[in-house]
């Protein structure tokens, strides 16, 4: 892949901003969805929002696939010793919450007792048990990963504008540009 | 009695069910007899029962069901939109008798682990543990306890057991000739029994937020006097 010593390659570049767009709209869908009134018409908005979950929780493991055989460069040097790991710990975080929130949304849906169908026809197997506990428990899971999960993205994009916007150290414009 | 017109000259209107041709039968001979030919009018009193129906036939009669031509729908609200489906009807067991509806006895079983729905996630919520729980509750029963005249019809007061919590209902009953049978024939009747239940009533409240608390129930039954 394309890219100098301190740059991020193209599969690196194309993961990070599709699952961007991804995880954001994933979440608006997931919020739209909690709210509207469901009938025939919007049921398959449902899958959608399962299709796009479950992808992503595959993006995710491509991703870190990826980054294992061929590991990026490490942080640009500039800011504090407590920014660097702000921003070391928010990253592994938000691989975490990469692999969490489908699965929790994935399980929840399993507690539900219905079919957890994705790409309109495939049949995932439930993993976790029929139980309107189980439901709402996980439900209230899923929701708060979410959240947990945007907060992060909000901290991860703060950082990324401070450095472009006031450090101007080349950090964002290597994973537009390589 | 009266009642016994519900047999071939039953106006209800527009049953949710029809048997077609028999209700094309009926206006027919609606239709004659406004006429007024003599002819007409011999055939609505025999439809009637007044002709054939003596005191020995006037008795209760036992009706055994039609399995293969019976069934159950249902429907509710789920949005906008309305969710449908059926049930098999397992077992019915009638005692009619058309000179005292007083008489009449009524005992339905459904089927709920054979339910099904207008789509599949409908299908697999309502047998869930969430709605009906037919693994659980593998059946849905009705007895009856009072049977009224009503018009042409009648109300049937009895108890119906869902998921295992019995509650009662009023059935709206309307008896027909099935078609391919003569006006005055008892021996293969359609019997439509209309129900409304709120599933909250029976703990069935999966999905609240979704589908409607009140069902609507429509049974058609096609029974056969017992030998």
């Amino acid at each position: 892949m394309t890219r100098g010593a301190d740059g991020f390659g193209r599969a690196t570049r194309s993961l990070h901003w599709i699952m961007a767009a991804g995880i954001l709209g994933t979440f608006a869908l997931g919020a739209y969805i909690a709210r509207m009134e469901v009938g025939l018409g919007n049921l398959w908005l449902f899958g959608l929002h399962k299709t796009l979950g479950i992808s992503l929780l595959a993006l995710a493991f491509a991703r870190m696939t990826w980054h294992l055989l061929r590991p990026p460069p490490g942080p640009l040097p500039g800011p504090p010793l407590w920014e660097m790991r702000l921003a070391r710990v928010t990253h592994r975080s938000l691989y975490a919450l990469m692999l969490a929130v489908p699965v929790s949304g994935w399980a929840y849906a399993s507690a539900t007792g219905l079919d957890v169908l994705i790409f309109s026809g495939l049949k995932l197997p439930p993993i976790a048990p029929v139980s309107e506990v189980w439901e709402d428990g996980l439900h209230l899971v899923h929701r708060t990963l979410t959240w947990t999960l945007l907060a992060l993205v909000a901290l991860h994009v703060a950082g990324a504008l401070k450095r472009a916007l006031i450090a101007r150290d080349g950090t964002l414009a290597r994973m537009i540009f390589g | 009695m009266r009642a016994a017109a519900a047999l071939g000259v039953s106006f209800r209107s527009i049953p949710r069910f029809q048997d077609k041709a028999m209700q094309t039968r009926i206006f027919r001979r609606t239709a004659l007899a406004l006429l007024g030919t003599a002819a007409a009018a011999r055939v609505l009193s025999v439809a009637a029962g007044r002709d054939i129906i003596g005191p020995a036939e006037a008795a209760p009669a036992r009706y055994v069901l039609d399995p293969g031509r019976s069934s159950v729908r249902f429907e509710t609200d789920f949005g906008e939109d309305k969710i449908t489906g059926g049930m098999p009807v397992s077992a019915a067991d009638l005692t009619l008798d058309f000179a005292n509806v007083a008489n009449c006895r009524v005992r339905v079983r459904l089927d709920v682990s054979r339910a099904s729905a207008s789509f599949p996630f409908a299908a697999q919520a309502l047998k869930g543990p969430k709605v009906l729980d037919a693994r659980s509750w593998p059946h849905i029963d009705f007895q009856s306890s009072t049977v009224r005249r009503n018009g042409d019809g009648a109300l049937v007061d009895g108890d119906i057991t869902i998921r295992g919590v019995t509650r009662p209902v009023t059935l709206d009953a309307a008896i027909y000739r099935q078609s391919g049978t003569v006006a005055g024939d008892l021996s293969r009747l359609t019997v439509q029994l209309a129900a409304r239940v709120n599933r909250s009533d029976f703990g069935a409240t999966g999905w609240a937020d979704m589908v409607s608390d009140e069902v609507r129930i429509d049974i058609l039954a096609r029974v056969d006097q017992a030998a």
